[in-house]
């Protein structure tokens, strides 16, 4: 094993062991929160990925996230697989549908492509009620069980999903960081930058952007699944466009490109509706204050971010982390 | 037969609404670059200025025309107060192709929550100003009624008006000169910056009679323009994005698709199928039908 | 070596957050029960706030705080007042169990009431384990037969009538009055119509048209299609549609434009047929008029009634401006059998006291429906039929004939029966005194 695999490894392990204890410590609805950041991650990484690495932009992954979501979800329903394995199937159908939508995306410049995802994250998930098997707006009941005995008496249902979330999150970093600091993943990188460039070293970029487009649609099915998870029903309206048009604001807040700035992107996501709801409460209860402005307060600070810093904070804060590192 | 007539009818007078929409988008993506998803929030409250200026006067005309104006405000000023900020900030690499979308969405939460908060969720409607009850053919009813046809006509109008402004007025020339090269345009004494506040006002009008002609047939809510954002948004893809004729193309042929499978084939699939029309077209034609004067790499 | 100091480092700072975990664990047991203070009782309410759905079900908890509001301006429940936290999940199952999860982590209320949405609130109860966990699901605003079943859901307890219970009376009503017609049904493809269904399919009525069509989908396109293609052509003499208010509206609506009515006219299912609703959506009253409806509770435009005029009073002066209707009753008669059920659980209420009291005395609660209340300890089911009515030229619904007749049934098997009903009386001023 080279060495900076090893480190690399031990990092993880590390962030695992961490994330593991802290489970243990706080209460209960954080240890929910913890596993939906854990899915929004992998989520916005998926989208960092896309657009980051390979320069495509899409606006419909929250479509991608439902076809994960159902193959999980009738995995388990219809064939009884286990869902480690659902998820993992989820992941590889997810990404094979990313691959042929890639075929279609590669072609296309970013408004364009802007366009055909958008109308997929609006369309797709009605086809749910197309299909008997696929349960009609009412959707599946997925289950994937009490967590095992031997876990103890005390260990909770959300505790479980949070462990599951969280573990795949680290596998799924693990991956990318291996891959995107490869030859293979400097050379994708070029992409968004400078296409002739790539084409001159030999690569072929069209083939590139496909295989971006299937991972990160690989990525986002098994985000799709673990969201499913969590909520133990795959139906149409757990994927509305909202969903997709979070993600992405989830990838602008993490900074775009690079994938360090996700768990911070996660964070707010999750953070935002408990912040806004808080100062509603405070600023007013009457049933128009507090149903418009959580809405109003999270459209402003998207606003705010995109204004302020355009890059994204994340982005913002590595600079400054690198800047003091230089000035050591 | 009285069928399919209908059909094509109702998919024109809907097609017709979506080619508005469609304009506004893309007159704002070529002078500015951006997808501008705040336009379903501008139209949504211009709808409801016009809705209020109904209400008081029962006018249908006079909310039409503030509405107008209210979308023309509106548009101009949030090009000059938010896309100018935005783009002195926003740098360039992968973050340029989606801040502008964020940021417009941003807006469009922005401008929803003040409308649900002004207004509340409870839904509104704008009377019609002709009769929605179906065109009697001999015995039959067909579902199109006159309204459809105002509807009809109104675009029409409209779409006359914006091609004297672009065909024949300097502010015309001006526009579409400052949009297709606007560094040659700056030489040539064009005040390409207000140039392009003009074309947001011009862009948000359209939206606002998208809007108020949307509301008659349906009801009036924070969210009910959505849609037709987003199937406007669908329709000048179609269309290639930078012609206006594209776009007017491109929401006749969505809107003529749409009602054919609503009425043929079911009306799940609307929105899946208008998906798949999508990727047809562009898998055909990947900049559109109906190609501009320039490559489109932005 | 770099790896060697990483790992001593990791495990000396594992153990130390280890440490500090077992104390934090050790936290002494709460004394009391959760969200009950000596002053206050927290209650908790997930229902769209905002987006599509909030149009006509947003006003929910607006009704169940108004009479709250009333109830702790006279002496509250055995002087705690009751505070209701309401939750907005926009109609989606994800924000549904967010914000559920919210209110029993966050906010830690004391019991759920009048959660909305079937979808939604299928999602919050499996994901958040309502029942595993003991936490009260008073009064669901849904109508899906599931949730009154006390050995799935527990602690769930229903109000509405369920879909079935009102397709078999629909069945009944037809055999009675319409036999040999033709029958066409409108129905939203989901549990709600499934439901409705397998009622209509356990009374043996059969149809000469069914349309299935997907929920949140009702653009007057698609209205203009089931008329032109489907039911027109076939002859229909009655069309039931068993559908939301806004696709209700939207079919009426497009009905209304095209001139078509089936011979006998329209048969509205109850949650597609609050006529104010409806009316706000456009539907031109003439066509409304002579229509047939299902109701529990009284009508809102209906005078006479003791339970209306209060409620509405208590509405006009909490939330002034807004339309009272059958929404709100609804609202309003759910936390008027929420302030019961709590003084039921008598002066120390805990999550359990409060379960068994709505089995062992919620039959007796004083209500504004006209069927009676079915709690038991067998039973979670609430109401349990409807009377029928046509609406008027105002639009409202009136009991045909003049006389009120009342349907009861069950969600199973058993048969339609007609009862009369015996109300019990509004408690003065609305306040109930129940122990």
């Amino acid at each position: 094993m080279p060495k900076k695999l090893k480190t690399r490894l031990s990092l993880f392990i590390l962030l695992g062991w961490a994330l593991l204890l802290l489970g243990d410590r706080v209460d209960e609805l954080r240890v929910y929160q913890g596993a939906s950041i854990a899915i929004y991650a992998i989520a916005i990484g998926s989208i960092v990925l896309l657009t980051g690495y390979s320069g495509q932009i899409s606006l419909g992954h929250g479509a991608l996230m439902a076809v994960g979501g159902y193959v999980a979800a009738l995995a388990s329903v219809e064939f009884g697989i286990p869902f480690w394995a659902g998820f993992i199937l989820a992941a590889l159908i997810s990404g094979i549908f990313g691959g042929l939508l890639g075929i279609a995306a590669a072609r296309l410049s970013g408004p364009y492509l802007a366009g055909t995802t958008l109308a997929l994250a609006v369309g797709l998930p009605s086809l749910a009620n197309q299909f008997p098997i696929l349960g009609g707006e009412q959707g599946l009941y997925f289950d994937i069980g009490m967590p095992p005995q031997q876990l103890g008496e005390s260990f909770t249902q959300y505790k479980w999903f949070y462990w599951i979330a969280a573990l795949a999150a680290l596998i799924v970093f693990f991956l990318l960081s291996n891959l995107l600091s490869s030859r293979y993943g400097r050379t994708w990188r070029g992409i968004g930058s400078n296409e002739t460039a790539i084409a001159l070293s030999g690569s072929n970029p069209q083939r590139l952007k496909i295989v971006a487009f299937a991972l990160s649609s690989a990525l986002a099915g098994l985000s799709g699944a673990l969201l499913v998870m969590t909520i133990s029903t795959a139906s149409p309206s757990a994927f509305p466009l909202a969903l997709s048009l979070s993600v992405v604001t989830g990838a602008v807040i993490a900074g775009v490109s690079s994938l360090k700035g996700v768990i911070f992107g996660s964070v707010i996501l999750v953070a935002i509706p408990e912040i806004a709801d808080a100062i509603s409460h405070r600023v007013g209860d009457t049933l128009r204050i507090s149903s418009t402005l959580p809405g109003l307060l999270i459209s402003i600070l998207l606003v705010f971010a995109v204004l302020v810093t355009p890059n994204g904070p994340g982005e913002n804060l590595r600079h400054l982390l690198h800047k003091g590192k230089s000035h050591k | 037969m009285l069928k399919l007539i209908n059909t094509i009818l109702i998919g024109l007078s809907t097609g017709a609404i979506y080619s508005l929409m469609s304009i506004s988008l893309v007159l704002v993506w070529r002078s500015t670059r951006v997808i501008n998803f705040a336009q379903a929030g501008q139209a949504v409250f211009s709808t409801y200025i016009a809705y209020e200026v109904a209400l008081r006067t029962g006018n249908f005309w006079l909310a039409l025309l503030c509405a107008v104006l209210s979308g023309a405000i509106l548009g101009a000023f949030v090009d000059f107060f938010f896309m100018r900020t935005l783009f002195k900030r926003v740098t360039s690499g992968p973050i340029r192709a989606i801040a502008p979308v964020v940021a417009t969405l941003g807006l469009l939460g922005i401008i929803r929550s003040a409308v649900g908060y002004i207004w509340g969720v409870e839904v509104k409607s704008i009377p019609a100003p002709a009769s929605t009850d179906g065109i009697k053919i001999g015995s039959d009813v067909l579902p199109f009624s006159t309204y459809d046809a105002l509807v009809l006509l109104i675009v029409f109008v409209v779409l006359m008006i914006l091609t004297f402004i672009f065909q024949r007025t300097t502010l015309g020339l001006s526009l579409k000169a400052s949009a297709f090269s606007p560094e040659i345009a700056r030489l040539s004494g064009v005040r390409v910056d207000l140039t392009r506040t003009v074309g947001w006002a011009i862009a948000g009008a359209c939206g606002a009679i998208a809007g108020v002609l949307a509301t008659p047939n349906s009801l009036l809510s924070p969210n009910s323009l959505d849609i037709l954002l987003v199937l406007g948004f669908a329709a000048a893809v179609i269309g290639g994005l930078e012609s206006m004729l594209g776009a007017v193309v491109g929401g006749l042929i969505l809107g003529l698709g749409v009602t054919f499978i609503a009425n043929y084939v079911g009306s799940t699939l609307v929105f899946l199928s208008a998906f798949v029309f999508l990727i047809i077209i562009l898998l055909v034609r990947p900049s559109g039908i109906i190609s501009g004067k320039r490559s489109r790499n932005a | 070596m770099m790896g060697n100091t990483t790992r001593k480092r990791a495990i000396l700072a594992s153990a130390l957050l280890a440490l500090t975990g077992l104390f934090a664990s050790a936290l002494p047991a709460q004394a009391a029960e959760v969200g009950v203070t000596a002053k206050e009782i927290k209650l908790g309410i997930t229902s769209p706030l905002s987006g599509r759905a909030a149009a006509v079900y947003g006003k929910v908890p607006g009704a169940m705080d108004a009479y709250f509001k009333h109830v702790n301006a006279n002496g509250g429940v055995y002087g705690r007042s009751i505070k209701l936290i309401s939750k907005d999940d926009a109609y989606l199952p994800t924000s549904a169990v967010a914000q559920t999860n919210q209110l029993i982590l966050k906010d830690k209320v004391f019991a759920i009431v009048g959660a909305l949405g079937t979808a939604n609130h299928l999602a919050a109860l499996r994901s958040t384990n309502l029942s595993g966990r003991g936490i009260p699901d008073l009064f669901v605003n849904t109508g899906f037969s599931a949730f009154a079943d006390p050995a799935k859901y527990k602690t769930t307890f229903a109000v509405l009538p369920s879909y079935r219970m009102e397709a078999k009376i629909m069945a009944k009503y037809i055999k009675d009055n319409l036999a040999n017609k033709k029958i066409a049904l409108i129905v939203q493809d989901d549990d709600f119509g499934i439901d409705a269904a397998a009622g209509f399919t356990q009374a043996g009525l059969t149809f000469e048209k069914t349309i299935k069509f997907p929920a949140g989908k009702d653009t007057a396109a698609d209205a203009q299609g089931w008329i032109t293609n489907t039911l027109k052509p076939a002859n229909i003499d009655l069309a039931i549609i068993f559908a939301t208010t806004s696709t209700t509206a939207a079919l009426l609506g497009t009905a209304a434009a095209l001139a078509y009515r089936p011979t006998n006219g329209w048969m509205l299912g109850s949650v597609g047929g609050d006529s104010n609703t409806l009316i706000a959506g456009k539907v031109p009253l003439a066509i409304l008029n002579g229509a047939i409806g299902f109701n529990f509770a009284p009508d809102p435009q209906d005078p006479t009634d003791e339970y209306v005029a209060e409620f509405k009073k208590i509405y006009a002066k909490y939330v002034p401006g807004s339309t009272f209707d059958l929404t709100v009753i609804q609202g309003m008669n759910s936390a008027m059998l929420t302030v019961q059920a709590l003084r039921a659980a008598g002066t120390n209420p805990t999550r359990k006291g409060l379960i068994a009291a709505i089995k062992a005395k919620g039959s007796t609660f004083a209500h504004a429906g006209f069927t009676p209340l079915n709690y038991s300890n067998s039973s979670h089911v609430g109401y349990n039929g409807y009377w029928i009515g046509k609406y008027s030229a105002t639009g409202a619904l009136l009991p045909i004939d003049g006389k009120r007749t009342i349907y009861t049934t069950d969600s199973g098997s058993g048969a339609v029966k007609v009862i009369t009903s015996a109300r019990p009386k509004l408690p003065k001023d609305g306040l109930p005194t129940n122990k």
